[in-house]
Parts: C-alpha cells; sequence; structure tokens
C-alpha cells in the first residue's frame, strides 16, 4: 500500500472492529465518499485521512 | 466555585475545574482546553507531574504486562498522542495492536504522525469517537487502558460501562490518574506548586494560563482513590484495586471482567 492510499482507505482490521456508536449495529464503507454509513442510525461517519470520526455530532444526516 | 472534591456518586459529569457547569457543557469546554493543549500535551505532563507521568506510565506498562501472543488487543480511550499505546506494543515485542481512540482530532494527528516515525502503523490504530458512546462490539479487547483522562470525561459512570461492555470475559482495566496526595506535607507541596506554579509556567510556555488552571482543578475535583475504585466496582469489575505513585499524586486502578 501506498503513503496515498494509506490517506484515504480505511485499514480493513478497524473496518472489522468499528460499529455504530449509537445503535453498536454495523457500518457499511462507502470509500468514495469515503464515510462510514449506519443505515439503523440514518448517520454517515466521515473518515479524514484515514482516521474515522466516530461522534455523531460529525456525522451526516442521510435522508430517507 | 466549589472546590470540593467529587465522590463516587458522581458530580464530574458538571465541573469544569472548580466552576459548575450545566450537564452538556462540559465536553465542549473540555475539547477547546485540548485543542490549545495538544501540540505541547507532553510537555504539559511534563510540568504537571515534574517529568515522572513517564514513570508513572512505565509502572502502568509493567502492571499490565501484555501479552506478547499475535491477536492480543488494547484499547487505549484518550490516549490521543499514542504514548502509552507505542508503550504497550513496545513491550509486547511489536505483537500487541493497540486501538488509539480520543474524541480530540488534534491529539490523534499528533499520535499518528508519532506511529508513522517509530513504524508502529502495522501495530496500531487511531479512531476519534466518545469515550461514553464507543465504537465498537461487545468482548472486543483484551484490556482497556486510560492515562490522564478519565477526569475530563464528563460522564465517567458511561465510560466505565462501556469499558466493561467492550472488554472480553477476563479482560484488564487499567486507569491512570492523578489523585489525592496522602502524605501530610507532600500534599500542601503539591497544592501550591499546582495552584501557583503551573498555570505561571503553562502561560510561559504556551501563552495559555486557562487551560493550565483547568486542568489543576479538575485533579483537584476528581474522586479520591476509595471513591474510584468503588465507581469501577458499580460498572462491574472484580478485583478493583489501586496503587499510589508519589504519595497519591498519581494512582493507578485496576480491575478485571470476570
Amino acid at each position: 500500500m501506498t503513503e496515498a492510499d494509506r490517506e484515504t482507505t480505511l485499514d480493513r482490521k478497524l473496518l472489522e472492529l468499528l460499529v455504530c456508536p449509537l445503535t453498536k449495529g454495523p457500518l457499511i464503507y462507502d470509500q468514495e465518499k469515503s464515510e462510514l454509513i449506519s443505515k439503523k442510525a440514518r448517520l454517515a461517519y466521515p473518515v479524514r485521512d484515514g482516521i474515522p470520526i466516530m461522534l455523531p455530532s460529525e456525522a451526516r444526516a442521510i435522508e430517507e | 466555585m466549589n472546590q470540593q472534591r467529587t465522590g463516587a456518586q458522581g458530580g464530574m459529569e458538571t465541573s469544569f475545574g472548580f466552576q459548575d457547569v450545566g450537564d452538556g457543557e462540559k465536553q465542549t469546554r473540555v475539547n477547546d482546553v485540548f485543542h490549545r493543549v495538544a501540540k505541547r500535551y507532553d510537555v504539559m505532563n511534563d510540568l504537571m507531574s515534574g517529568g515522572l507521568h513517564r514513570v508513572w506510565k512505565d509502572s502502568m506498562i509493567a502492571w499490565l504486562s501484555p501479552s506478547r501472543t499475535a491477536n492480543w488487543k488494547v484499547l487505549d480511550v484518550a490516549g490521543g498522542t499514542g504514548d502509552v499505546a507505542f508503550k504497550i506494543v513496545e513491550a509486547s515485542n511489536r505483537n500487541a495492536h493497540a486501538t488509539v481512540l480520543d474524541i480530540n482530532g488534534s491529539m490523534l494527528g499528533v499520535g499518528r504522525d508519532r506511529a508513522a516515525k517509530k513504524g508502529l502503523t502495522e501495530n496500531t490504530e487511531f479512531v476519534e469517537a466518545n469515550a461514553e458512546e464507543l465504537p465498537f462490539e461487545s468482548n472486543r479487547f483484551d484490556a482497556y487502558t486510560i492515562a490522564f483522562g478519565i477526569r475530563n470525561v464528563p460522564h465517567i459512570d458511561r465510560a466505565l460501562a462501556e469499558a466493561y461492555r467492550v472488554l472480553k470475559p477476563g479482560g484488564r482495566f487499567l486507569c491512570l490518574e492523578f489523585s489525592e496526595v496522602e502524605l501530610p506535607v507532600l500534599d500542601k507541596l503539591y497544592d501550591a506548586w499546582s495552584f501557583n506554579a503551573i498555570p505561571k509556567i503553562g502561560k510561559a510556555v504556551t501563552g495559555d494560563a486557562d487551560s493550565y488552571q483547568y486542568l489543576v482543578e479538575s485533579i483537584r475535583k476528581f474522586p479520591r482513590q476509595s471513591d474510584f475504585a468503588d465507581m469501577i466496582r458499580n460498572a462491574g469489575f472484580e478485583r478493583v484495586s489501586w496503587r499510589n505513585f508519589t504519595g497519591g499524586i498519581a494512582a493507578l486502578h485496576s480491575g478485571w471482567k470476570l
């Protein structure tokens, strides 16, 4: 993996470990938007510089 | 202004240092402090502890004695700059896997850069999240560590419940925090140092006295050793014990999820 890839992709081991902090349910990684999506909470958590930001206050609300 | 130490029944959630704040307000105020001091955080700990925080953290790692088997996982909470996580990984002969969690992106940025410099990116990962709402499934970690972080968490009971939840059965909880000095004379000296010297030195070094004022006040508000042990027990942990460092300037609490 190049340094540039590391900047944009989320470590697979880390992805496996993460759940939605609110629902503790699974997350779907949208690599293009660099977001982790919790369907149950209807929130998209941003991933910035490879660091997932698992704070509901920082997440984007997903429309129906 | 309320300078009384809080007890096992709570009170830290509405204390920003000696100031009483509304429930929900503390986190924002704490965030501001750590955004301001992130780059100087280790210098700050050196100032507040006279350099002893490094020795205490080494003792914490020794008590933890991380497994050298692969797949041993530790969650280091409020560990943004990574120093505890790096020590754990090194102590495991680079076999352990550390997840560093912090609510503050500025602190995590410092930690991630350091991990790259140390060649530890394979063993460490960084997550921005709240200790009261962990983004992990239950029963995932072999150990949970938090050093000089828990007094900045508004709802300590929620953080402890989350620690218990994410630990595997048999998992270990270790918390290092400034505590109540239990030696006469030293307590007076330490108070004088904390309240007179530290904010001034903080201002001289960083130009920011208020952050340091918060930090010394929050140390004084945090529950004493026996009360904090009760809080850990209330979260479900067993075999709860603690060790004082340097007469109680800091204390290391331990508990097991059995």
